[in-house]
């Protein structure tokens, strides 16, 4: 559940680039946030993980409320929440394994939970027989997918994926959104921040739209307005 | 924990690896920071043992007449005994100085077979004088030469106060400059170790910024930076170490010509003191690179 209370935001003194955000998503939600190039959207994934503070309002996610979360926190935060990008910020000098792995090392698990858990999201995102591969060898949808492997390690219940697509053609792009959906389908909370139109009204699910930091449409089963 | 431990070694030591030149340079620094510590350390110690070395060889003898009876030898010793910056006479009649003549030229046949010849005992009687503190000897030195007694025969003096505080004097400004260069290189030493790690930093600012989003603890993300200024610190005692004592061995021969009869082992005191010399200095240059390094720290990983 992630439930957003009169937020507003300002980078810099009386410049809101966000205003009077009012959202409340369910647990085990779809949606799709959608807008024009700098309309807010990365702000507000940044704001959900505790990146950037909100200026104005609350923000809370399941019971608790991250409005003025500390930095110590944080990183208890990110480990519910799961978080990819255009760029898919992988390691070049690591394997596909190794950057998944990775983000387990670093939070402290023995190594036997890490080859545990490693191999199953590996299967999930369908990578097992490209697991030791560097990143550059291996095509752009296989990065985004090994870093939504990254992003499950820590069976996050929140999945935020920020234009995820941007740097793939519409196959690669389809396939991860259909890894989306069917990680969705686990349960576990999906926000898809994206450009791309046809994915939108392909998915038939909640659809929220914001212009200028506000958000202007919200439907279910919507369609990319705009 | 344990395990946690192992991975901040791990990465401390990939950070070290990817950035060797920069390590080098930071160790080199630090190396030559030390080097000026040790070498003011040894200045130092040698100008304290060349003080004693000198303060031994103060020395006031009166050389009294042959003639001298008992009674006039005592008295004059009470004399000076009372003068206030005295701490002791000693005595050496004529037996114990011609006894102490033998041993020291024991080996020496022909002086010896001179004085036989001689069939009699030439040597004074004498009284020698040790003044309460080395300082005050030139003030003694001009009390005793006015003191007017029959028996006296001639005075010696070898007063070795000027060159005491030509050693005083000397180390002294060697300290001065000495610190001013350790202050210098200390300086640098925190500007290169504060940079080797904002360099770190900016090598791994893409690790840095996964850890972030995974969920890795801060202390996770900066303990390999502060473990790295550790181990520099480690690096540069070690090598100090290694460097140093050869330079002692270099300096110890001369040493022994400089001071002669003075016993001094300059490699015995770095030995004798191995863990308080090179363990302070670790512990200071550790707390250095730490500080520097926090400071890049805060600024660059924003932890
Ligand atoms: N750190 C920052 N300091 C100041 N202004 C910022 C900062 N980050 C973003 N902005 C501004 O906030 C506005 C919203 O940016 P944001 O990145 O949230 O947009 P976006 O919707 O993600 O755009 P895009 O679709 O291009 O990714 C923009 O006008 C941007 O210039
Ligand atoms: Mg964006």
């Amino acid at each position: 559940m992630i439930k957003l209370v009169n937020v507003s935001k300002a980078y810099l003194k009386n410049v809101k680039i966000l205003q009077d955000i009012n959202l409340y998503i369910e647990a085990g939600e779809f949606v799709s946030l959608v807008g024009q190039s700098g309309s807010g959207k990365t702000s507000l994934v940044k704001i959900l993980i505790g990146e950037e503070k909100v200026s104005d309002g609350r923000v809370i996610i399941g019971d608790w409320d991250i409005t003025k979360i500390s930095r110590k926190e944080v990183p208890y935060l990110r480990r519910q929440i799961g978080v990819i990008f255009q760029d898919f910020k992988l390691l070049p000098q690591k394997t596909l394994w190794e950057n998944v792995a990775f983000a387990l090392e670093v939070c402290g698990q023995p190594q036997g939970k890490i080859n545990k858990v490693v191999s199953s999201v590996m299967r999930l995102v369908g990578l097992e027989d490209k697991k030791d591969r560097y990143p550059h060898e291996v095509s752009g949808g296989e990065q985004q997918r090994a870093a939504i492997a990254r992003a499950l390690v820590h069976q996050p219940k929140i999945l935020l994926a920020d234009e995820p697509t941007g740097n793939l053609d519409s196959i690669n792009a389809n396939e991860i959104v259909d890894l989306l959906i069917r990680i969705n389908n686990f349960g576990t909370t999906v926000i898809l921040v994206t450009h791309n139109r046809e994915i939108v009204n392909h998915l038939k699910k909640r659809v929220i739209a914001i212009d200028k930091g506000r958000v202007v449409s919200d439907q279910e089963k919507g369609k990319y307005l705009l | 924990m344990f395990l946690s431990l192992i991975r901040i070694i791990k990465f401390s030591l990939q950070d070290i690896s990817r950035n060797v030149w920069l390590t080098i340079a930071t160790v080199t620094i630090l190396v030559l920071a030390l080097l000026s510590v040790n070498t003011l350390l040894t200045v130092d110690v040698l100008s304290r043992h060349a003080i004693d070395a000198v303060k031994e060889k103060i020395d006031i003898s009166l050389y009294l007449k042959a003639d001298a009876s008992e009674e006039q030898v005592t008295s004059l010793k009470t004399e000076i005994s009372q003068m206030s910056k005295v701490k002791q006479v000693m005595y050496t009649s004529k037996a114990d100085a011609l006894r102490s003549f033998r041993e020291t030229n024991a080996d020496n046949p022909e002086v010896l077979a001179a004085l036989r010849e001689l069939g009699r005992n030439p040597l004074s009687p004498s009284l020698i004088i040790v003044p309460n503190n080395v300082e005050e000897a030139p003030q003694l030195i001009n009390e005793v030469k006015q003191i007017d007694s029959d028996i006296i025969e001639s005075r010696d003096f070898t007063d070795n106060t000027l060159i005491l505080d030509k050693i005083n004097d000397i180390t002294k400004k060697i300290s001065e400059v000495g610190l001013f260069i350790i202050c210098i290189f200390l300086f640098t030493s925190m500007l290169v170790a504060y940079n080797s790690i904002k360099v770190a930093i900016y090598t791994h600012r893409r690790e840095i910024e996964i850890m972030r989003l995974v969920g890795a603890s801060n202390s996770f993300i900066y303990l390999p930076f502060v473990l790295s200024a550790v181990i520099y610190a480690f690096l540069s005692v070690m090598l100090i170490i290694i460097l140093f004592y050869p330079f002692l061995g270099i300096l110890q021969p001369y040493l022994e010509v400089f001071f002669m009869d003075y016993n001094i082992n300059i490699i015995d005191y770095f030995l004798n003191n191995f863990i308080i010399i090179f363990g302070l200095q670790f512990l200071v240059v550790s707390i250095i690179s730490v500080l520097s390094s926090w400071l890049a720290i805060r600024r660059y990983a924003k932890v």
